[in-house]
């Protein structure tokens, strides 16, 4: 009984232990105070672990990405989540469609804000989406290694258009019945199965209840799993690309003979063990991480608060604009009068305007021949020079050709939006 | 023993293993790729409707006694026009052979809203983007006197039903 007894384990202690406990089985690292802890910290979280554990500081100049990728994934983010509530109160007919938007507006509790949100995300997502492309383009981004990962990013593009197009059809009043006739008769120019596409996107021969329902499953099952699978590996092939494209002077100049020194043991000095022998495998055989210089700083916090700052920054956007300004309702569909002009959603009216001097050269040979072009243009332009420069000279017929597409398109765009009037005549907005 | 080894591991580019085993490979990828290919044909037999649960394409519209000389009444919800001249009958399509938007009656024709496509008082195109002329409609005397339009047979310009 003289003996001091190790405090022993009571059920009291136990239970003042147990948030301490739960927390520490959740995370199993302290927030980082050394270096040690934030590569872990980067390993060890499922969200994080994505991120590489040090990031090149090119990657981080906001005027080099203007971080467009992320703006794009976290729009996507609220527009699942805002999708997924309107969700409980949509009905995908006729009948019943328009009437519940008038329910969202009058006595859905944040109805009107939670549309205004999915509504302004989805046009932001594809001006982001469209500018993140201008982006990668116009700074050679898309050369070797990284041609596949852009075909995929084109991909995407497509995707977000097309999930646009799908949900424009929803609220069934004028304006989306009339810009999905439009549409679907543009998909039924294509050469020998434009047709059948047609037939099978509104599931007879006219839009109605049959369309209605295809673009609704559409809009909120298939076109979002395949959009998310892209996501995916989009993400996973930057990693596997080398992280974001960077000028060839960003990695300060290290000799042969200083990399093989970085990796051959020093006498009998026992090396540490290497916490990062994994990240060095991925490129090469040399373990050379943290023994050579180079320009990268640790993900956490760096990498991780300007992320956290993107989406603060793009949900605080898409929450006023929502504050201040109502997704437009037009009348509800009335099948014998189109409304006059008839006009697409806005990022549609360029092609809306091709196609009102030639259907198919409008609505299918031209996009499709733009479509194809950005698709092939990391195997048709082949120059090494360039990578990781916005404008830069070695890239320049590249740039001017795109450039050139680009504007004609943005022309094309206010000339429909602004200077159409009635029976698609030309007037002029003053 | 070894070199019975090397001949089955598919080394020797002339033994008859490795063609065999090359076949096999083939045929394996063959038949797991067809079938994928032949799954994916299913799904789309199996979206594209077989019954469709719109409009009717054939129907009747009433008597011609309903559409005196000189009418050309547009029945908006069947996308047709009954044109009667004198003992002629046609029905037009009023879908725009453009993108699908509903023609409306101009003073020399018909006009769409949509792109700015006209049409003469036949259906011919006469300014736009309209790529043919309206469609005209098999019409037809049911039994019952009653005027019966088939959407699915399209006939020449023109042609009239004689009553």
């Amino acid at each position: 009984m003289s003996r001091p007894t190790p405090p022993k384990a009571t059920f009291l202690t136990t239970l003042m232990d147990l948030p301490k406990n739960v927390w520490s089985s959740i995370f199993r690292n302290p927030l980082p105070s050394n270096d040690l802890e934030r590569s872990a910290t980067s390993f060890t979280n499922f969200f994080l672990h994505i991120h590489p554990v040090k990031v090149h500081k090119n990657s981080l100049r906001p005027t080099y990405t203007f971080g467009l990728g992320l703006i794009s994934f976290f729009l996507f983010l609220i527009l699942t989540v805002s999708g997924i509530l309107l969700m409980f109160y949509y009905v995908p007919s006729t009948q019943q469609a328009y009437d519940r938007m008038l329910d969202l507006r009058g006595s859905v509790a944040f109805g009107t804000l939670l549309r205004n949100m999915h509504r302004w995300s989805a046009h932001g997502m594809v001006a982001i989406v469209f500018l993140h492309l201008c982006r990668v383009f116009l700074t050679g981004s898309y050369k070797k290694p990284r041609e596949f990962n852009w075909v995929v990013g084109v991909i995407l593009f497509l995707l977000t258009l097309f999930m646009s197009f799908t949900g424009y059809l929803l609220p069934w009043d004028q304006l989306a019945f009339w810009a999905i006739t439009v549409g679907t008769a543009i998909a039924g120019y294509a050469p020998i199965i434009g047709k059948d596409i047609q037939f099978l996107l509104m599931g007879g021969t006219s839009v109605g209840q049959e369309a209605l329902l295809r673009f609704y499953v559409l809009h909120v099952a298939v076109l979002p799993a395949i959009l998310t699978l892209m996501i995916a590996i989009h993400f996973w092939r930057i990693r596997k690309d080398g992280g974001l494209s960077r000028p060839e002077d960003a990695d300060p100049k290290v000799s042969l003979e200083a990399m093989e020194n970085a990796v051959t043991p020093k006498g009998s000095v026992p090396e540490p063990k290497k916490l990062y022998g994994f990240q060095g495998l991925v490129r090469g055989p040399l373990t050379k991480v943290g023994q050579i210089p180079d320009n990268t700083v640790f993900s956490w916090p760096n990498l991780f608060l300007a992320e956290l700052f993107t989406f603060v920054v793009t949900l605080s956007a898409i929450l006023v604009l929502s504050l201040l300004f109502n997704a437009p309702l037009e009348e509800p569909v009335n099948a014998l009068h189109p409304p006059n002009p008839a006009k697409a959603p806005w990022y549609f009216l360029g092609l809306q305007e091709m196609v009102s001097y030639s259907a198919f050269w409008g609505g299918i040979g031209v996009p499709g021949i733009f479509v194809l072009l950005l698709l092939g243009t990391p195997y048709l332009d082949r120059g090494p020079k360039g990578v990781g420069k916005w404008f830069s000279r070695d890239r320049l017929l590249a740039n001017t050709i795109f450039i050139t597409f680009v504007v004609a398109n943005i022309i094309f765009v206010i000339i429909g939006t602004f200077f159409r009037g009635a029976n698609w005549a030309f007037v002029t907005p003053w | 023993m070894a070199v019975n080894l090397k001949r089955s591991s598919g080394e020797d580019s002339d033994g008859g293993k490795t063609s065999r085993r090359k076949m096999l490979g083939w045929l394996t990828g063959a038949g797991l790729f067809g079938s994928a290919g032949l799954s994916a044909v299913s799904n789309f037999v199996f979206i594209k409707p077989r019954a469709t649960y719109g409009q009717p394409q054939r129907f009747s519209v009433g008597k011609p006694e309903d559409f005196p000389s000189g009418t050309r009444a547009i029945l908006a919800p069947r996308g047709i026009c009954i044109v009667r001249e004198g003992s002629k009958l046609a029905a037009i399509s009023i879908t725009c052979t453009h993108l699908g938007c509903t023609v409306g009656a101009a003073d020399t024709g018909f006009a769409c809203p949509c792109h700015g496509s006209r049409f003469d008082q036949d259906g011919n195109v006469t300014g736009g983007p309209a790529p043919r002329p309206l469609p005209w409609f098999q019409i037809t005397l049911a039994p019952n006197g009653e005027i019966e339009v088939d959407k699915d047979i399209e006939i020449a310009p023109g042609s009239y039903l004689t009553l």
